[in-house]
C-alpha cells in the first residue's frame, strides 16, 4: 500500500472541531493517519487553494436492479444523441457505457467518481431481485455500495401483521422475519414504499391513505410503518426505517406525510424524497407548497432525517417500487410509454419517463418546494442532498444543485425563469439562507455516513477510510463541485481533474441482524405454499455475495447495542 | 475420468435446471457412477432430461481443437485471439452463457467492436421493440401461481419451450379455487395438456381457435376488451373478452419465439389489452422466453453499457440497431468477417452455416456439429453452468436471478475463464479499444 500527503488544503470536516482550517492531511495504507512532521510519503500534493472533503456519499440513488435495467431498456433514446451514437470514451480505462438519466453501471461509477463521490446506496432492492441488484452494484466501478431491501408490501408481512391484530401479538415473529430478510438479501437497511399500497394495488385498490384499510389484509399503512420502524429499532440496525410515504405526488399529501411521522410515535426514521410528499392543495390550482409544514415537523422531531429528491428541469425517467402511484401518473409519461410490474407477492415497480419543464406551474413549484425544504430545515445533520436519481433528475446535476443552495443570487436568477405565478409568489424568494461549505459537506457526506452507521466514512478524522475529494476553490460552486482536482478511494487516486485514473472494485456494505432461527420454519412453509423459488435459494450467502459483487470487499456493519 | 465426484445435493442447496426459461429448482439430478450419466429426479421434464442427456464426461478427448486437430487450451486461446484480431467486423453470436460469461464477453466485445446478437435474436427483439416503443405491464410466476383467476395462453401453449409451465403457473394449486385456463390459437397437441390440467380439479380449460390469424384475433380481442362492440367477432371471442373484464387478475401468457415476423406488433397488442383491463380490474402479461442465457446476456449488457443486445461499440460510440444488427442478415450479406459463437447450455445449437473464421465455445458434443472444411474453426469446450459449473441465470419473468450449481466436476473452463484469457491475449497483441 502507499502513502500520501495533502499539504495546505482547507479541510472541511464538519464531524470534527476546527473544520475549515488549513492543515495537512496524511494517508497511509488507505486510512487517514496523524500528520507527523518529518515523515516521508510516496506522494505529496500541494492542496493550497483547495478545499478537502471526505468522498461524497449518495444514500438514495437508483443505480442498480430490475427496475433500473427496465428503465435503461425503455429509454433507448437516452443512449443516443439524436440519430447519432454517443461519442465513445477517450480514456482507455473506461469501457463504453452511456446514458444520462439511465446510465449503464459503468458510466454510473465513472460519473460519480469524477464529481468526488465514493459511495452510493440503491434504495429499493426487491428481496426476490436481490442477487440481480448486487450484480449490478458490483458492476458499478470504484464506488462502495449497499442497498435497502423493500418490506411492508410482501404478502407474508401483511398476513403476519393481520394475524397479530392491533396489539401486535406476534411482533417478535415479524421482527425476526425482518431481520432474516435483511440478512438473506444482504441489505443495509429496510425501505417501505407506499406502505401496504403496492400490495393493495394487486387487489385493485387505487389509493391507500395512512389510516385506510388494505382491502384484503385489513391493516393500515400506519400499522405497517410503526411495526417496521419498531422492528429495526429493536434489531439495532444502524439505518432506521427508510420511508417512501403514502400518496406520492398527490396534491395535499402533506397531511399523510405528517400522519406518517406521527405513526412513528417518536421512533427514528428517514423520510425519503420528501419533496414529492410536501404538497398542499391551496390556491387556484389546488396545488401549493407545504415545505414550511414539513420543515416544522422535521425541526420538531430530531429523530427524523430526510432526503429531498430535488427536481431538476429536463428529461428524466421516474423509477419506483410504487406501482399504485406510478400507475396513477402513467398518463403524464413523456415520451408516452411506461413499464409496470407486479413482483413475486413481494413488491412491484413502475417506470415512467418524465420531462420537468420550467414553464409548468406544477414542475416549477416542485423545484421551489425542494429548495425550500433544504433551506428551512435548521439542522443540516437531518438532511441529505439527493435528486432521488433519476426520479427528480440525474445525479450529474448535483453540482448545479449545490450552487442553488450556496448562492442566493444565482437561485433567484433561476427562479425568475420559471412559470410566472411561481416566480412571483414562491416563498423561496424571501429565503436568504446560503448553505456554507460545512453544511454542504454535512448534506453530502457526514450526515449520510452517520445515518447509515458508517463510522469510518464521511469524515477525515484519524482512522477514517481515505475516501477524499479535493476541490479547487471557485466562486462558481457548480464548476467547483463538477470537477474536483483529485479523488481518492481508500487512498488510491481514482480521478484527476475529471478523468478516471483507476477503476478498483468497490465494496459492499450490509448488516446481518440476529434473529430466532425458528422463524425459518414459518418461512419455509410460506415459500413452499406461495413462492416460485425453493426456500433454500432465497438467502444469499457471503461467498455468493462476493461473486455477485465482482470480488469487492465485504463491509459488514455492526448493529448497535440495546437490540432486543 | 476417475475424479468426477458427484456434487448434487452434497451441499444441501437445490439444483436449478438451466435448460429452459423457467429455471425450475424443485427437481434434482442423480449422478451415475463410472461413465457419467445424469438422470433427472423428483419429476418429469422433457427439456431437462434432453439437456442432461447431452452431457458427457469423456474428456480424455481434447477439450480444444483447431480445425479439428486437438490442441491445448493456451494454443486455442491464442488462435481464437488471432481470429478476432484479424477481423475488422466480428459477430458474437449465440451468446448462450450466464452472468459471469456475459460480464467477460462485454470487454471483449468492446475491444473488438463486435456486433452482439443472441441465438433467437428475432424473438428477443419482439419483446424489446414493444418495450422500447410502448412499455409493458408484466407479472411473475409467484403472482400468477397465487393470484391469477384467468390465464390466457396467447398463440397456444408454450409447453415445448417450457414443459412445466402449467405447474409453475399454479394450475392445479388450491390458491385460486376456480381458475380458468384458455389456450387461444391452440395447436391440436395442446388439447391433451389442457385435459390433464382439467383433471387436476378447480380448473376449467378451454381451447379457442383463432379468428383469422393471430394479428386479427388479438386486434378484435383488444377492441372488445376496450368495451366496444364488434359484430364480426365470434361468440367465443366475445365471451373471452367478457371473462377478461370480469376476472380479478387475468394473465396473458405468450412466447415471443412462437410469434411470426413483426411479432413486436403482437406483443404490443397484448400489452394494450392488459392496459385496457387495468383501468377497471387487474391484469398483466407474462412472456416465456430468453432461455439458454439469452435474456441473461441481454440484461448484463444492458446494465453495463446502457444498451441491450443487437449493439456494438463502434468507432463513433455505442450503437443499438434492432434491425441492422440481425445476425442472420449480417452473415448472408457478408457484413461480418469473423464469428465468435457461444453456446454453453445447448450442445445442439450449432452456429449458422458460414465460411468465416470462427471461434466456438460450447459443450464438448458441440465440437462435432462445428466440423467443416470451408473455414478455419477454433473450438474450445466449456462447462455448462448448472451442470459443470456454478453460475447465475435469469428466469423468464426477468426479476429472479437464479443461482446455478454444478452437479459434477467436468474440469472444463467456464466461458468467463476462456473469454477473459482471450481478452488478455488480444490486449497483449496490442489490439485494444481505440
Amino acid at each position: 500500500m502507499s502513502s500520501l500527503m495533502l499539504r495546505g488544503g482547507r479541510v472541511i470536516d464538519p464531524a470534527h472541531a476546527a473544520s475549515g482550517q488549513r492543515r495537512d492531511l496524511a494517508v497511509r495504507d488507505g486510512l487517514i493517519v496523524p500528520a507527523v512532521a518529518g515523515e516521508s510519503f510516496d506522494e505529496e500534493i500541494d492542496a493550497e487553494g483547495c478545499v478537502v472533503m471526505a468522498g461524497g456519499i449518495d444514500m438514495h440513488t437508483h443505480i442498480g436492479g430490475g427496475k433500473v435495467n427496465l428503465a435503461r431498456m425503455l429509454m433507448a433514446e437516452d443512449h443516443r444523441d439524436g440519430s447519432n451514437p454517443i461519442a465513445p470514451p477517450d480514456n482507455p480505462l473506461e469501457l463504453a457505457s452511456c446514458g444520462s438519466c439511465t446510465p449503464g453501471t459503468l458510466a454510473t461509477g465513472y460519473r460519480y467518481v469524477e464529481m468526488g463521490y465514493t459511495s452510493a446506496f440503491e434504495p429499493a432492492m426487491v428481496p426476490s431481485n436481490a442477487r440481480h441488484a448486487h450484480m449490478e452494484m458490483g458492476d458499478v466501478p470504484i464506488l462502495d455500495h449497499g442497498a435497502y431491501v423493500m418490506l411492508g408490501n410482501d404478502e407474508l408481512f401483511l398476513q403476519l401483521l393481520a394475524e397479530g391484530g392491533p396489539q401486535g401479538r406476534n411482533f417478535a415473529q415479524i421482527r425476526d422475519y425482518t431481520a432474516w430478510t435483511i440478512g438473506a438479501s444482504k441489505a443495509m437497511g429496510v425501505k417501505v414504499v407506499n406502505p401496504g399500497g403496492i400490495s393493495a394495488f394487486k387487489f385493485n385498490q387505487r389509493k391507500l391513505d395512512v389510516d385506510e384499510l388494505h382491502v384484503h389484509w385489513q391493516v393500515t399503512p400506519r400499522q405497517v410503518v410503526h411495526t417496521l420502524a419498531r422492528a429495526l429499532r429493536e434489531l439495532g440496525v444502524p439505518h432506521p426505517l427508510h420511508i417512501h410515504g403514502s400518496n406520492l405526488g398527490v396534491a395535499g399529501n402533506i397531511g399523510s406525510t405528517l400522519e406518517t411521522i406521527a405513526a412513528l410515535e417518536g421512533l427514528p426514521a428517514h423520510l425519503t424524497h420528501v419533496q414529492f410528499h410536501a404538497y398542499g392543495n391551496e390556491g387556484p390550482k389546488k396545488f401549493s407548497s407545504a415545505a414550511v409544514q414539513l420543515a416544522e415537523a422535521v425541526n420538531a422531531n430530531p429523530q427524523i432525517s430526510i432526503d429531498v429528491g430535488q427536481v431538476m428541469f429536463g428529461q428524466t425517467v421516474t423509477a419506483s417500487g410504487d406501482t399504485m402511484r406510478q400507475y396513477a401518473q402513467s398518463g403524464l409519461a413523456s415520451p408516452r410509454k411506461w413499464v409496470g410490474a407486479d413482483i413475486e407477492c413481494m413488491a412491484g415497480c413502475g417506470v415512467v419517463p418524465f420531462r420537468y419543464r420550467e414553464q409548468s406551474f406544477v414542475n416549477a413549484l416542485q423545484w421551489t418546494i425542494g429548495l425550500e425544504v433544504f433551506l428551512l430545515v435548521r439542522n443540516p445533520w437531518q438532511v441529505v442532498l439527493t435528486t432521488d436519481h433519476p426520479n427528480g433528475g440525474p445525479f450529474t446535476s448535483y453540482p448545479h444543485l449545490i450552487r442553488l443552495l450556496m448562492d442566493r443570487s444565482f437561485r433567484d436568477e433561476q427562479l425568475a425563469k420559471l412559470h410566472p405565478e411561481v416566480a412571483a409568489n414562491s416563498g423561496l424568494r424571501s429565503i436568504t439562507r446560503e448553505l456554507t461549505l460545512d453544511e454542504i459537506a454535512i448534506l453530502t457526506r457526514a450526515a449520510p455516513a452517520r445515518l447509515l452507521g458508517l463510522h469510518d466514512r464521511g469524515h477525515l478524522g484519524v482512522g477514517a477510510a481515505a475516501d477524499i475529494a479535493v476541490y479547487r476553490e471557485d466562486g462558481d460552486r457548480e464548476a467547483m463541485f463538477r470537477t474536483p482536482e483529485h479523488v481518492f478511494k481508500d487512498g488510491t487516486r481514482v480521478a484527476r481533474a475529471g478523468r478516471v485514473t483507476a477503476t478498483p472494485v468497490g465494496g459492499t456494505h450490509f448488516v446481518e441482524p440476529g434473529f430466532d432461527p425458528a422463524i425459518e420454519q414459518t418461512l419455509r412453509r410460506h415459500w413452499q405454499a406461495h413462492g416460485a423459488i425453493h426456500f433454500d435459494h432465497v438467502a444469499i450467502g457471503r461467498d455468493e455475495l462476493c461473486r455477485c459483487c465482482n470480488g469487492g470487499r465485504l463491509l459488514p456493519a455492526a448493529c448497535f447495542e440495546g437490540a432486543a | 475420468m476417475t475424479d468426477t465426484p458427484a456434487l448434487s445435493s452434497a451441499d444441501g442447496r437445490p439444483w436449478t435446471c438451466p435448460y429452459c426459461p423457467l429455471a425450475c429448482d424443485h427437481l434434482d439430478v442423480a449422478v451415475g457412477a463410472g461413465v457419467q450419466t445424469l438422470t433427472l429426479r423428483g419429476g418429469v421434464c422433457a427439456r431437462a432430461s434432453a439437456g442432461l442427456a447431452q452431457v458427457v464426461d469423456h474428456l480424455t478427448s481434447a477439450a480444444a481443437s483447431i480445425d479439428g486437430h486437438p490442441c491445448d487450451l493456451d494454443g486455442a486461446v491464442q488462435a481464437a485471439a488471432g481470429v478476432l484480431a484479424a477481423s475488422r467486423q466480428p459477430l458474437f453470436g449465440g451468446l448462450g452463457t450466464d452472468v459471469a460469461g456475459a460480464r467477460a464477453l462485454y470487454p471483449l466485445a468492446c475491444a473488438t467492436g463486435a456486433i452482439c446478437e443472441p441465438a433467437g435474436g428475432a424473438a428477443l427483439m419482439h419483446g424489446l421493440r414493444a418495450l422500447q416503443d410502448r412499455g409493458q405491464f408484466t407479472t411473475t410466476l409467484a403472482e400468477v401461481r397465487t393470484r391469477a383467476d384467468l390465464i390466457v395462453f396467447v398463440g397456444g401453449l408454450p409447453n415445448d419451450l417450457a414443459p412445466l409451465i402449467g405447474l409453475r403457473c399454479g394450475i392445479g394449486d388450491a390458491h385460486v379455487p376456480r381458475r380458468r385456463v384458455v389456450a387461444l390459437g391452440a395447436a391440436p397437441e395442446d388439447q391433451a395438456v389442457l385435459d390433464a390440467w382439467a383433471g387436476q380439479g378447480g380448473v376449467e380449460v378451454e381451447a379457442l381457435p383463432l379468428q383469422g390469424d393471430l394479428f386479427d384475433t388479438l386486434s378484435m380481442l383488444a377492441v372488445l376488451v376496450g368495451g366496444r362492440t364488434l359484430a364480426a367477432a365470434s361468440p367465443a371471442l366475445q365471451r373471452l373478452a367478457m371473462r377478461l373484464r370480469e376476472a380479478r387478475y387475468a394473465v396473458l401468457v405468450g412466447a415471443p419465439a412462437r410469434l411470426p415476423a413483426q411479432g413486436a406488433m403482437l406483443v404490443e397488442v397484448v400489452h394494450h389489452i392488459v392496459g385496457s383491463l387495468n383501468r377497471s380490474t387487474r391484469a398483466a402479461a407474462l412472456w416465456i422466453g430468453g432461455g439458454n442465457g439469452v435474456a441473461t446476456v441481454n440484461q448484463v449488457f444492458a446494465w453495463l453499457s446502457g444498451l441491450p443486445l443487437r449493439s456494438r461499440r463502434g468507432p463513433r460510440g455505442l450503437e443499438h440497431e434492432p434491425w441492422l444488427f440481425d445476425g442472420v442478415r449480417l452473415l448472408s450479406e457478408g457484413a461480418v468477417d469473423a464469428m465468435l459463437w457461444v453456446s454453453s447450455f445447448d450442445a445442439h445449437a450449432a452456429p449458422p452455416s458460414n465460411r468465416l473464421p470462427m471461434v466456438v465455445l460450447g459443450p464438448p458434443r458441440l465440437a462435432a456439429r462445428c466440423a467443416r472444411s470451408d473455414g478455419p474453426t477454433v473450438f474450445i469446450a466449456v462447462a455448462t453452468p448448472g451442470v459443470g459449473s456454478d453460475g447465475h441465470l435469469f428466469r423468464t419473468d426477468g426479476t429472479v436471478l437464479m443461482p446455478l450449481k454444478a452437479v459434477f466436476r467436468d474440469h472444463l473452463p467456464t466461458v468467463a475463464d476462456v473469454v477473459g484469457r482471450m481478452t488478455s491475449a488480444l490486449a497483449g497483441a496490442g489490439r485494444v479499444a481505440a
